[in-house]
């Protein structure tokens, strides 16, 4: 009889991981490549990058991927690509694809009909590649000329905004959802959203990014508050941002020795998502350098001067009509200026606390009950 | 996705699987949809590796706590020889690597190199009018609910069809897979039929598809196991709305497309056609993601009831039922375990009585399946309270199905007209040490056993003595 009181009642199991979106950040800054061509030429590691997210699509159905390259002098999507290049062509359409991407020359990878190629991969490959041939074509010397970095920051607030964008599309099972669901209380959507785990990968290859301290560390706090770690593979160069940011939403941070290797490297360490991550052991950055940059020379300080009203760093006390470059408040800062930052030396407290028990009620007891409270009134 | 699948997989012998990893599309199918989330890991991670991984790395590469999970993936990896255990001979330790084969494809199909032709060739460019992706999925859905409501409209006593025909080597399929039964030239479901109609499509196109290996095994007609299952991996893999040349498919294949689209798996325009096209039942094969609704088939307006997918059944606290569906399908699924009065354009009502739920554990039908049924298409409105479906109705029907079980039928020996009391305690207590023992009356001096070849020796020695 017990067979029949079923507690089981409810037997819904939610079972399969999460779909997870990786957006990967590629810093293409053309200066710092040449100087890894001899080891790693772009083409090279774009090439193990487009098998790494074949990787991950493959990972899971309804996986999805997002490509923005970090340029020297702006962030721009590789893929979803912004206006829709439209891979997916008809057959008699092909010329006009081709033009679409600009990429007349290479017949290899404009061809989405390839027998030997899983047709979703053909079609994000496709993508990639064009609008990264276009990026590249689109660089004048002006550009290059400018600056030596990249722009990381402005690449992570493309891939949160991003992220953020995909979480809300994909958040209940829309695509069921009509006037009946609607009807549906709140709840029973809440119950059916399939979470959609999301995780940045960098792949730097440029040092310096002092400059960017501050629009890099807002990005790293909005993913720290959304939960998405930020995975850091280390090419060259060496940042303490980066770092800072692996560290501060759980990702991997990794520098490997020989970048030859790329791909192993993707595979083994980036590819697992949070639902693997969560069984593995994953590598660490080991010593984290915590140090900032300060908001006026975009210098890695050890110590520096902090603006009481709104925290920004400074390395120097000579700001002009001494007013915070951030917030505008006055600071004071003639006595810091007189005396420069150092610790002050411990005062010898031991006597005077020797001469207060002599007042106590019990001298034996060299108990802290003294300290605060008035014994004798 | 489909554990079924897996199971089938899985007791594959080694050549088999040898043969069907020299498909990348194949791999890829393999890979994407069978193995578990860490096994994915586990094979991307040695993908490219150049040495063999030692056990010891991979425990290492392993949080303790996910021991069991690690096991179970190792095991299936092993199981569907993906993975290769080798001892070192210097130290003892285990080494794993890949399958050479398994590798090399899933390679192949990752970058995309080789000239397998595994992706599906399309068909060159012709004048012919092009399927378009609406006709596809009617297609696919027609005769897809023509296969079930042959199952279950025959069982309910319902005339006429709800779509196309779907072919005589299909009912026998049917028939061999004991998902219908024939009782005096009447098709009537079986509990396996009903436990088909109960899954998802996918699944449900899974489970034929595997009948269908089995089936094709059996014929002898040379279509080997390999190349049937390479082709259903491939159809996975196939872009919904393009046609696809058959010219380079093997004679296997080609055969194969016939029963396939009898099933709506593919659709071909006519018998000899060139080139054919996936439908959406034959593209999902290797995802999870929904393949086409059941439902809303002969609904006029059939976008408009999107919702009936998702759930239309009202169950009250009175055994009331009222369901939003004016599909044969459904209506026919219904009526196996309710007692249906009322119809109306949209909604059938009725009753779930002692004697309807009586009439559907007789065929074979359990409660938990009519439960999970109900649970499975409750209508939104049911869904905001958890459980579903009330649990007095559960309970119920639960206890209408134990009312058919209070009659425990055993074949056995009535043992009975001992001469006295010691040999019957005898024999009772002999009887009950051999485990043999069913039922005693100590009054009357009756034993039942279900066995008695032993008892006899002792009965026999009895009687002896006695003389």
């Amino acid at each position: 009889m017990n067979a029949i009181d079923g507690t089981d009642r409810h037997t819904k199991v939610d079972e399969g991981p999460p779909p997870s979106l990786l957006t990967i950040v590629l810093d293409t800054n053309p200066h710092a490549w040449a100087h890894l061509s001899s080891s790693l030429p772009l083409s090279t590691a774009l090439a193990n990058i487009l098998v790494f997210v074949n990787a991950h699509l493959a990972s899971g159905n309804a996986n999805c991927v997002a490509v923005i390259a970090a340029h020297s002098h702006k962030a721009c999507f590789l893929y979803p690509a912004p206006n829709p290049v439209s891979p997916q062509k008809d057959h008699g359409t092909a010329n006009g694809d081709v033009e679409m991407g600009g990429t007349s020359g290479r017949p290899l990878h404009s061809i989405p009909d390839n027998p030997n190629k899983y047709r979703p991969f053909s079609t994000v490959e496709t993508a990639i590649v064009n609008s990264f041939t276009k990026l590249m074509e689109e660089t004048k010397q002006s550009h290059l000329a400018s600056t030596p970095t990249t722009m990381i920051g402005g690449a992570l607030s493309l891939a949160l905004s991003f992220i953020a964008k995909t979480t809300l599309l994909h958040a209940p099972v829309t695509s069921r959802a009509d006037d009946m669901m609607a009807l549906a209380d709140s709840e029973t959507t809440k119950a059916q959203r399939v979470p959609l785990t999301s995780r940045i990968l960098i792949v730097s290859v440029s040092g310096d990014l002092a400059n960017q301290y501050i629009p890099v560390m807002n990005s790293i706090f909005a993913a720290q508050r959304k939960r998405i770690p930020i995975d850091i593979l280390k090419l060259a160069g060496d940042t303490v941002l980066l770092q800072q940011a692996s560290d501060a939403t759980g990702g991997i941070y990794m520098k490997p020795e020989k970048p030859e290797g790329l791909l192993q490297y993707l595979m083994m360490a980036f590819l697992p998502d949070a639902t693997a991550r969560a069984h593995l052991v994953m590598p660490s950055a080991g010593g984290v350098d915590f140090r900032a940059a300060c908001f006026c020379h975009r210098k890695v300080v050890d110590i520096g001067y902090v603006c009481s009203v709104c925290l920004s760093i400074f390395c120097t006390a000579q700001l002009p009509d001494n007013l915070c470059l951030t917030c505008n408040s006055y600071l004071s800062l003639r006595s810091a200026q007189m005396n420069p930052p150092a610790l002050i030396p411990k005062k010898k407290k031991k006597k005077k606390r020797a001469g207060q028990g002599t007042d106590s009620a019990t001298p034996g007891a060299n108990t802290p009950v003294g300290s605060g409270t008035p014994m004798h009134t | 996705m489909s554990s079924q699948a897996l199971e089938y997989l899985e007791q594959l012998p080694l050549q088999t699987h040898k043969k069907l990893y020299e498909q990348p599309s194949t791999v890829l199918a393999i890979f994407r949809c069978m193995l578990p989330h860490l096994a994915k890991s586990i094979v991307m991670a040695m993908l490219y590796m150049p040495m063999p991984l030692s056990s010891s790395d991979l425990d290492a590469w392993f949080r303790p706590s996910a021991s069991k999970l690690q096991k179970d993936s190792l095991y299936i990896l092993e199981k569907l020889h993906i993975l290769e255990l080798k001892q070192r001979d210097t130290s003892r330790q285990i080494e794993y690597s890949l399958a050479p084969g398994f590798s090399k494809s899933l390679r192949q199909a990752l970058e995309g190199s080789g000239t397998h032709r595994s992706f599906g060739v399309p068909a060159p460019q012709t004048g012919e009018r092009k399927v378009t992706i609406q006709e596809l999925d009617d297609y696919a859905q027609g005769q897809w609910e023509s296969l079930l409501f042959y199952m279950v409209g025959g069982t309910v006593g319902f005339q006429g069809s709800v779509g196309g025909d779907i072919g005589q080597g299909t009912k026998t399929l049917l028939e061999g897979g004991g998902f219908v039964a024939k009782n005096h030239g009447k098709i009537g479901i079986t509990r396996t039929g009903f436990m088909f109609v109960l899954q998802d499509t996918n699944a449900q196109v899974w489970s034929l598809l595997i009948e269908y290996l089995k089936y094709v095994d059996n014929l002898g007609l040379g279509m080997s196991e390999t190349d049937v299952l390479s082709f259903l991996f491939m159809l996975g893999s196939l872009e919904l709305g393009q046609d696809y040349s058959t010219a380079t498919l093997s004679p296997t294949q080609t055969i194969m497309l016939d029963d396939l689209t009898a099933f709506g798996i593919v659709y071909m325009s006519h018998k000899n056609a060139k080139t054919f096209y996936p439908t959406r039942l034959a593209t999902t094969l290797t995802s999870d993601s929904g393949a086409l609704s059941t439902t809303n088939s002969n609904d006029v307006a059939a976008p408009g009831t999107g919702a009936t997918q998702k759930g239309f059944i009202i169950v009250e606290t009175n055994y009331r039922l009222y369901a939003y569906t004016s599909s044969l399908l459904q209506i026919a699924v219904l009526s196996l375990f309710t007692k249906l009065t009322t119809r109306f354009p949209n909604l059938v009502s009725g009753k779930l009585t002692r004697a309807s739920i009586a009439r559907a554990v007789q065929t074979g039908i359990s409660s938990s399946q009519i439960i999970s049924y109900l649970d499975a298409h409750a209508h939104p409105q049911m869904q905001k309270s958890i459980p579903f479906i009330p649990p007095t109705v559960t309970d119920q029907i639960r206890l209408w199905e134990l009312e058919g079980e209070r009659v425990e039928t055993t074949n056995g020996y009535m043992i009975k007209e001992f001469s006295s009391e010691k040999e019957y305690r005898e024999i009772v207590k002999y009887a009950d040490d051999l485990g043999v023992l069913v039922w005693k009356d100590d009054s009357e001096k009756k034993l039942f056993v279900d066995r008695i070849d032993q008892l006899q020796e002792v009965l026999k020695r009895q009687a002896n003595k006695r003389r």
